[in-house]
């Protein structure tokens, strides 16, 4: 499971983002459905919602690095699309892993050149 | 004389030591929460509020006190405790209000400056009257939580584990209960206060 996905938000999200983790019976309003919300929402809208926090939900923006920050909008909008849940994410992460542990550079003889930066 | 905390009690802190647990994630919170008659005299501390003002403890003589230990941005049980706490508030009487102090003291000071603890407390919507949300120096906070047997562990940036343990502290200093858990029962909370309120 991703880390900081089971650290911050499992309890109350749950495993699929559907609002049925293990302490979301002893909130006063449930977690919604990232199916229901996420997907009504702007990336902006929802990084906002990580950091800031809403109601009994923490604001993690103290907490957490910019990068962190992402990451946790990025497994938001993941589990949001229907049919998708956690273990859809483990596999992609362990593609993505894999696919940037290859050595590229070696299989294909030179290396991507460096992202251009906008004046 | 201190009566120290019997064994029951140390017990079930260190089960709760670590809310995360597994045990934590398959029982539901309020089976295991915990309520303990005690008698520990709680020392005199001085601590900054979410205001930046200087907090002395002692200046609640006289006062019921109703202590949770909780950070900003646990993402475990520290949201249930709070939100007890917001409901104890709203809950006491005009009356009631004068004679009992709430406070939340952090156990997580690294994150939890006084501008952190003023949006928690905005977002619970904590009226400012009769409860202060606390954080000071680590070794201040050490002693704090010490005292009131708090066990506190730092796991990584904005995640610590510690006894999820609100107090209530009777007129002349005394604890004198304890719940040991994420959602002290609101109603059990407010008769306590009530029976210490009455004592004289």
């Amino acid at each position: 499971m991703d880390a900081l996905y089971a650290q911050r938000c499992f309890n109350c999200h749950g495993a699929n983002g559907h609002g049925d983790g293990p302490l979301a019976v002893s909130l006063a309003v449930l977690p919604p459905d990232f199916r229901d919300t996420v997907q009504r929402k702007s990336n902006p809208q929802i990084k906002r919602l990580i950091s800031d926090g809403n109601g009994v939900m923490p604001a993690f923006a103290p907490a957490l690095s910019q990068s962190e920050l992402n990451d946790m909008l990025q497994m938001v909008r993941f589990l949001s699309r229907e049919g998708r849940d956690i273990s859809w994410w483990e596999n992609f992460d362990t593609l993505v892993a894999a696919h940037c542990s290859i050595p590229w550079e070696a299989v294909l003889g030179y290396d991507e050149p460096a992202e251009e930066k906008k004046p | 004389m201190r009566v120290r905390l019997g064994w029951q009690v140390w017990a079930v802190v260190l089960l709760m030591n670590s809310p995360s647990s597994a045990l934590a994630a398959t029982l539901a919170p309020q089976s295991f929460t915990q309520r303990r008659a005690v008698k520990l005299a709680i020392d005199d501390f001085t601590l900054t509020d979410q205001s930046g003002n200087t907090f002395q403890f002692n200046q609640l003589s006289g006062k019921v006190v109703l202590v949770g230990f909780a950070y900003t941005t646990c993402p475990d049980v520290c949201p249930l405790l709070t939100a007890a706490l917001r409901q104890v508030q709203s809950n006491l009487t005009a009356a009631e209000r004068k004679g009992v102090q709430l406070l939340t003291v952090t156990t997580d000071p690294e994150i939890d400056a006084p501008k952190v603890l003023a949006g928690y407390a905005k977002r619970y919507g904590a009226e400012l009257d009769n409860w202060r949300f606390l954080t000071g120096d680590e070794k201040k906070l050490r002693a704090v939580w010490k005292n009131f047997g708090v066990g506190v562990k730092r796991k990584g940036r904005g995640l610590v584990d510690h006894t999820p343990l609100t107090a209530i502290v009777d007129r002349r200093g005394f604890l004198r209960v304890a719940y040991i858990g994420p959602t002290p029962g609101v109603r059990l909370v407010l008769d306590d206060l009530r029976w210490l309120l009455a004592e004289r």
